[in-house]
């Protein structure tokens, strides 16, 4: 069963002649354990597309369907408690809250999400990411190849059927881009979670298993297997 | 509980102006758990003023008696009947007095004073010696002389132990004086009575004014609340018998009502602060959203839903109310407390007043009310100021889209 069906999204901006289409009819399947980039240049519609995904914004047009729940109709408290549940979210730069230690960060996913296991949880997934001993740390006590593994974390730790990386390595110099996207290809390939990039980053590429390439809001290439990467933009 | 403490914590990541929207909140709340206090307090001392010192709960005098500073004519005086007898007996206490004008007379100076002829066995059953504190012995008998308040004896360069003269008008209206010692200076802690009081016995008085009549009866009830149904119950008896009620709510009418317009310009004044500080909070509060634009997307990223960023944003404003509360109220209840239990004595400051002649028959000795409602309410006010005050820049914050939000810079 796929985690993600994307069925004829639309996603405009303005009316009349300043409209834009900055999602145009796009439909997808999102397999489970899936390790897929949306590639394109700026103002394909890559984040756009991750967004109406991630239930971060409503399409214009057309249906998402998350585990097979479509999301059309659900309102706010539903779409939080569906994004508490299901979906884990790496954002480009990194989005930890400041005032709490790399542990609290972990933690908050799983208040937000209702899920046990607690500090303990939140501290052994630290130690998985390469944390171990810096769970008091703040954000700005970090580098920022660590804060992104805490993120990496917090994504995780309340076990998602889907983590949501956007330019997850733009803000990372290329040890560090090198060693996130390693930590997270290694959870996808040991715990089977499903990742989708968006990218400019032709590492993530290299290492994606499926490259959706956009352009003007739509796909206009979309590769599986081994060598996806090859011609992508 | 986790917003709480997040919200806490925001709290404290900018405690410079976390500190200065609370300021407002502090002093007033400060302000007004003080204020209350000592108006409480005073309110407290004027109405202790006439029940311990002048007039107990509920007291007859003759009808159309004159209540004018030094005036006390002799010419008609109480004649209780058995029925008023029988409804006094029925009381807690009671005692009557005879008030009378005198003159004293001292090494060639003289002053006017009013003259308080007392019953040895039952006055300090209705008026209060708890504040009294004298040089010399409350006189008990005739030969013992008078206690004299201790502004009208320095006035006279009276001590204890000297003779003094005591020049009146008898019942009859002749003039009669003779000389009595002083049988002790009195601090009554009532400055009208210490500025123009001397205390005798009724055996003296007898003497001196040539009469066993009063124009005082005084009466300590259980309750000195119950005061409409003593009344209700003596209208009747005091009727039929000549007499006028006083109560103690009809004395102190006047400066209550005083206190009640202080009262209420306490609380405009900490009105207008706490609507002040609430522009602070909700300013502050604000800024916060929009400074954490991020943190908010992310917040609703991770799951958290309009209500609770609604929820966050109200519980940082109302924590923020309730610390800037109780930073007020604690030293405000200490003060209320202290002053509670160890009054102040504002006598210095009356005696002025009290030697130009004012009637300020309230005791001198202040203390302050101090009450759970006193401290409670103005921590109920400044948490809900506060949680008010949020209530816009919660809504501002709660109504971000979390696609932008989230990659705000």
């Amino acid at each position: 069963m796929p985690i993600c069906e994307v069925k004829n999204v639309t996603k405009t901006y303005g009316e009349g002649v300043a409209q834009v289409h900055a999602v145009n009819d796009v439909s997808l399947v999102i397999d489970n354990g899936e390790f897929t980039a949306f590639v394109g240049p700026s103002g394909s519609g890559k984040t756009t597309l991750l967004n109406q995904i991630g239930c971060l914004d409503r399409p214009t047009g057309g249906q998402v369907l998350i585990d097979g729940v479509s999301t059309d109709n659900l309102g706010d408290k539903a779409l939080s408690v569906l994004r508490a549940d299901k979906i884990g979210f790496i954002f480009q730069s990194f989005n930890l809250i400041p005032v709490l230690t790399a542990l609290e960060n972990v933690e908050l996913a799983l208040q937000l999400s209702g899920t046990g296991g607690g500090r303990e949880k939140a501290a052994k997934l630290l130690a998985d990411v390469g944390l171990a001993g810096m769970e008091d740390r703040r954000p700005n006590q970090l580098s920022g190849g660590q804060q992104q593994r805490v993120a990496v974390a917090r994504a995780l730790v309340k076990e998602p059927s889907l983590i949501i990386a956007d330019e997850p390595t733009a803000n990372l110099d290329s040890e560090s881009g090198e060693n996130a996207l390693q930590l997270m290809k290694d959870l996808n390939e040991r715990l089977g979670v499903t990742f989708l990039f968006s990218t400019h980053d032709q590492l993530v590429m290299d290492h994606a298993k499926r490259i959706v390439v956009l352009k003007d809001g739509k796909v206009v290439e979309d590769k599986v297997g081994a060598g996806a990467a090859t011609g992508a933009v | 509980m986790f917003l709480f403490r997040l919200a806490l914590k925001n709290l404290l990541r900018s405690k410079r102006r976390t500190l200065l929207a609370s300021a407002a909140v502090v002093v007033g709340i400060f302000y007004l758990v003080v204020g209350q206090a000592f108006i409480g307090g005073f309110e407290e001392s004027i109405i202790r003023g006439a029940t311990d010192a002048t007039l107990g709960h509920v007291a007859l005098q003759p009808k159309d008696y004159p209540d004018e500073p030094l005036t006390f004519p002799l010419d008609e005086l109480l004649a209780p009947d058995e029925a008023t007898l029988s409804w006094l007996n029925e009381q807690k206490a009671w005692t009557s007095r005879l008030n009378f004008q005198v003159t004293l007379v001292h090494e060639g100076e003289s002053l006017r004073a009013q003259g308080i002829a007392f019953d040895p066995a039952t006055d300090s059953k209705v008026f209060s010696r708890a504040t009294w504190t004298s040089d010399g012995e409350e006189p008990k008998t005739a030969a013992d002389g008078i206690f004299v308040g201790h502004m009208l004896a320095k006035n006279l360069e009276l001590e204890k132990g000297q003779s003094v003269v005591l020049q009146v008008r008898t019942e009859a209206g002749a003039i009669n004086a003779m000389p009595v010692p002083v049988a002790g200076i009195l601090s009554s802690g009532n400055p009208m009575l210490d500025a123009m009081a001397i205390f005798l016995t009724k055996d003296l008085a007898k003497e001196l004014v040539r009469t066993e009549g009063v124009n005082a009866i005084n009466v300590l009830l259980s309750d000195r609340d119950d005061v409409d149904e003593a009344v209700a119950e003596l209208a009747p008896i005091a009727e039929t018998a000549g007499m006028d009620i006083i109560t103690w709510v009809e004395e102190t009418a006047e400066l209550l009502a005083l206190q009640q317009l202080r009262r209420t310009m306490l609380n405009v004044l900490v009105g207008m602060l706490l609507l002040m500080s609430s522009m602070a909070i909700a300013n502050t509060i604000l800024m916060a959203a929009h400074e954490r634009v991020r943190e908010i997307g992310t917040l609703r990223a991770m799951g958290l839903s309009r209500r609770g960023v609604l929820g966050l944003f109200l519980a940082e404003g109302s924590l923020m109310g309730a610390v800037a509360g109780l930073a007020g109220a604690a030293p405000g209840a200490f003060i209320a407390w202290k002053y509670s239990i160890e009054p102040i004595d504002f006598g210095k400051l009356m005696e002025d007043q009290a030697q130009a002649g004012a009637a300020i028959s309230f005791s001198s000795f202040v203390y302050t009310e101090f009450s759970v409602p006193i401290v409670v309410v103005p921590l109920v006010i400044s948490f809900f100021v506060a949680l008010v005050a949020s209530i816009y820049p919660a809504i501002t914050a709660s109504a971000m889209e979390p696609a932008d939000a989230v990659r705000a810079e």
